[in-house]
């Protein structure tokens, strides 16, 4: 999968994937995180309303207590009760003792949440709201902590933690007291005190359902660090649990989180205005827990969304990869050497482009494969005129006529020399059916040439071959003089009266060289000059054949710029130039 | 070419949709499933406050450590035969575990082997059986609670005594236990003559009977232990009636709204009594712990307290001896 020779689709698919798949991540992440605060903060806020509405629920219980207390310790038939030291009758005693009870009833009138209302004078006397009620006769009310407290604080209302109330007889409720040490009306002498009883049970129902999350609850403590209330209290008292009273205790209202690990619990905690605090206590990993939620279907989101985006790389790659693909496929048509082909140009700007391209290459390709098999096939052509031309029956016909003639004229010593020249005339021509010969060969042919030529026209011809020893070791094409020469002898030297001379001599420049081939014949109009080197309607004609035959060869084989040029006047004789390259110039083994 | 890129495209979504399901399955499997425990106790009788504030302590535990937790038992402490085919009942529900409070100390072990033999986590709470099959016992160390009535006793008697011990059942072995404490503690002062273990079959009025009968044939100085509430309860009752409380100490166990009273009148000297909720509590715990494979140990003491009317009224004390507020 990961070596380095992928498909470009795999590419595109792989990078895209990687793309959407940290993006999914980073998105994932920072939502998660983002969210958790959120979630953090907004249970932080919901539990700290809780604890306020709860707050607000007990102080207005615990107002209502203390608007009965302020009540009682400012009533006069209560203060006239407890301190008269005796009654002018029991009928007198009763009758005070009922108002105060009244009194008493009266505040308790449909208050089912009040357990009771009572006044214990220091003279033993009792007066309670709820009339069937009972003291214990076990228990002394002196050791009970609301009756200390309330001794103790001295006319100020003391509110007890939760606790059994065991003072009446038979019954042991859980209560919360307000208690007030009465005085008399002139604030000098200690009365008694005044109890009322909020039933806890009130209390109890209100906290036991209040749920902050799956495990959260919420517990009380007064000043002193004592529980309230607290649904786990008996796991307190025997050390399976333990809160953090003491951090409570240190902050006044706000929130901390415990240090805990996976049990971190979040505190909110309200201070009541009469020294309670509430408490309301989350799980952290509950507000974590629900996180994993999220975190759930982030991933199962992000999951699906990386599929999708594989499918959809994956479609949009092909609609890239597959023109290209099919470019292949007709580039590999091409590879087997089918150039009969058009690649159908797609949409897309750049494919398009590529494939237009690709179909103008195609069509060069095809057009140059023509050119050089025409160019190949031209080439043989003239080679084999060359051959012709060298072997030109009417010439060899001739000369063996010549040969004859000397013979029978007894010429033998004519004879031996003519034949030999003929002989090597042949050999040199056919050679070692190399294409290129040393310019040296090229003038032992022609001079073997001329000189046959020379003994059937005595006097009528005379040549002279001037060429350099400079330029001899050049390589040019073979045969190329001799066709001039025949075409000068028999066009130009023939068609003269007198005698003729042809001269061959050589040119230099920096690059090329020209041998130059001079007649003093006939000459050539302007109209037969400017037609002599192109090609000819009729190649059958025999005039000039060879020529256009040795200037097609040398364009072949050296380029265009070379060849031949003629320069001609009638009556004044014919120059030929023949231009080659110096570029060939043989290696020193073949020389 | 193109066959393969299908196959491979084809490939990689298969391989995404299992590994969502998976961490699906895997999330889902550790955070839905709560554990199943049945908690079978010996009476469901809500008058009898032990097991009220017991199953307090299980509700508490379960909404802790989320389990799903059922809450079973006999009408009656005595009725064995009622509470074994509870047990047989429970296993074919198959929960993670059973909380099992037995009955009988003897009956109830082939049921309770063949709970463990099912893989099923027995834990047992507040009353043993003869026998190992429960991974963890949690409960009052019976016999240490019987040494300190024992204690409790020993300071309420001066110069010669006897004592008399009012045993509820025969073959409960909390019982046996704490008398086994009892004697064990008061068996080495010279001074102190322990009388027969009376047994009341389980019932109040017998356990009153008879202690009126011990009562008016032991006239010294006597000390009474009841071992548990109903006995207790009987003994205090006549010993109210005869106005014997100068003379006859009375030790007993547990708590109730009798007994506090008897406590405050001076009836009783002492009660021992247990915690009931943590035993719920912890009952609950070590089950949970036990499921998830952790490593629980094999007895686990709630602990007892002595209650006299002096610490009877404190913040610790109370909400043992007075568990249900707002009844």
């Amino acid at each position: 999968m990961f070596s380095r020779l992928r498909s470009l689709q795999t590419n595109m698919v792989l990078a895209s994937v990687f793309l959407i798949l940290m993006t999914i991540l980073i998105m994932s992440f920072t939502s998660y995180y983002l969210t958790k605060d959120a979630v953090q903060s907004q249970a932080q806020s919901y539990t700290t309303e809780l604890v306020k509405q709860v707050n607000n629920n007990i102080k207005s219980y615990v107002n209502g207590m203390k608007y009965m207390s302020d009540l009682v310790a400012a009533n006069h038939s209560v203060q006239d009760y407890l301190s008269a030291t005796s009654f002018k009758s029991l009928q007198d005693e009763k009758d005070h003792k009922e108002a105060i009870s009244d009194l008493l009833e009266s505040m308790l009138f449909s208050r089912t949440d009040i357990a009771s209302a009572n006044v214990f004078g220091y003279g033993g006397q009792f007066v309670s709201g709820r009339k069937e009620l009972e003291l214990n006769p076990f228990i002394d009310r002196s050791t009970l902590s609301w009756y200390k407290n309330a001794q103790e604080a001295g006319g100020k209302n003391v509110i007890s933690p939760s606790h059994v109330q065991p003072v009446f007889k038979d019954r042991y409720p859980w209560v919360v007291s307000l208690s007030r040490e009465l005085f008399s009306r002139d604030g000098t002498r200690k009365l008694g005190v005044f109890l009322v009883d909020l039933n806890f049970s009130v209390m109890n129902d209100m906290f036991k359902d209040i749920r902050l999350g799956q495990r959260g609850y919420l517990f009380i403590i007064d000043s002193g660090g004592k529980i309230v209330y607290h649904p786990q209290q008996q796991l307190i008292y025997s050390h399976l649990k333990s809160e953090m009273i003491d951090k409570v205790l240190e902050i006044e209202s706000g929130t901390f989180v415990s240090d805990e690990g996976s049990d971190s619990r979040m505190y909110t905690v309200q201070d009541s205005d009469f020294g309670w605090k509430i408490v309301g206590v989350s799980y952290v990993s509950e507000l974590v827990g629900n996180q994993n939620e999220v975190r759930l279907s982030y991933v199962v989101l992000g999951l699906i969304c990386i599929v999708i985006a594989i499918v959809i790389s994956f479609f949009l790659s092909q609609r890239v990869s597959q023109p290209i693909k099919r470019l292949q496929d007709y580039m590999k048509e091409v590879e087997k050497g089918n150039f009969d082909i058009h690649v159908p140009v797609p949409k897309a700007i750049e494919i398009g482009r590529l494939a237009r391209a690709f179909n103008i290459m195609v069509g060069k390709i095809k057009e140059l494969m023509s050119q050089v098999v025409h160019d190949q096939e031209q080439k043989r052509k003239s080679e084999i005129n060359a051959l012709q031309a060298q072997i030109n029956p009417h010439f060899l016909y001739n000369t063996l006529d010549s040969i004859v003639w000397m013979a029978e004229s007894n010429k033998s010593k004519d004879v031996v020399l003519m034949t030999s020249a003929l002989a090597k005339l042949f050999r040199s021509s056919i050679s070692k059916g190399e294409e290129l010969v040393s310019i040296r060969t090229e003038i032992e042919h022609i001079t073997n040439y001329l000189m046959i030529q020379k003994m059937r026209y005595k006097n009528k011809l005379d040549y002279r071959i001037e060429i350099d020893d400079s330029v001899r070791d050049y390589r040019t094409i073979k045969v190329i003089l001799q066709p001039i020469v025949e075409n000068a002898i028999y066009h130009g030297i023939k068609m003269k009266h007198g005698p003729g001379l042809i001269r061959i001599t050589s040119e230099e420049t920096e690059s090329d060289i020209y041998i130059v081939i001079e007649d003093d014949g006939k000459g050539m109009d302007e109209e037969k000059l400017s037609t002599l080197l192109l090609p000819s309607p009729n190649p059958k004609e025999g005039r000039g054949v060879g020529v256009r035959n040795v200037h097609e060869r040398l364009q072949l084989y050296f380029g265009t710029q070379y060849g031949l040029t003629y320069k001609s006047a009638l009556g004044e004789g014919t120059t030929v130039y023949i231009r080659i390259p110096k570029s060939h110039r043989p290696t020193e083994d073949e020389k | 070419m193109i066959v393969w890129k299908h196959k491979w495209l084809s490939g990689a979504v298969a391989l995404l949709l299992v590994v969502g399901c998976l961490v699906y399955w895997i999330n889902g499997f550790s955070e839905k499933k709560a554990l199943e425990v049945t908690v079978i106790i010996k009476t469901t009788d809500d008058s009898v406050e032990f097991w009220q504030v017991l199953i307090d302590g299980v509700h508490e535990a379960a909404k802790e450590f989320d389990a799903n937790v059922q809450v079973w038992g006999s009408k009656t402490e005595t009725d064995v035969d009622e509470q074994i085919s509870l047990v047989e009942k429970a296993m074919r529900n198959r929960p993670d575990a059973i909380v099992l409070a037995a009955n009988d100390f003897d009956r109830l072990v082939p049921i309770s082997e063949k709970a463990r033999k099912s893989g099923i986590k027995l834990i047992i709470v507040d009353s043993g059986i003869n026998s190992d099959a429960a991974k963890s016992i949690v409960a009052t160390d019976n016999v240490k609670a019987g040494r300190e009535a024992g204690q409790a006793m020993h300071q309420e008697l001066t110069g010669n005594a006897k004592v008399a011990i009012i045993s509820y059942v025969k073959n409960a072995a909390s019982h046996i236990d704490r008398e086994k404490g009892v004697r064990e503690v008061l068996g080495q002062y010279p001074n102190i003559e322990l009388l027969d273990t009376y047994y009341v079959e389980g019932s109040e009025q017998n356990a009153y009977l008879k202690a009126k009968e011990i009562l008016r044939k032991h006239t010294d100085v006597l000390g009474i232990i009841g071992l548990n509430e109903p006995t207790t309860v009987g003994a205090g009752r006549a010993i109210q009636e005869l106005e014997l409380k100068e003379r006859v100490k009375l030790i007993g166990f547990d708590s109730s709204v009798n007994e506090i009273k008897l406590l405050e009148e001076g009836v009783m000297k002492a009660t021992v009594i247990q915690r009931p909720f943590q035993m719920g509590y912890l009952s609950i715990k070590t089950a949970m712990e036990a499921v998830k494979g952790k490593k629980v140990s094999k007895f686990l003491d709630t602990g007892s307290l002595v209650i006299t009317k002096q610490n009877m009224y404190d913040e610790e004390n109370q909400k043992l001896l007075f568990p249900f507020v707002g009844k």
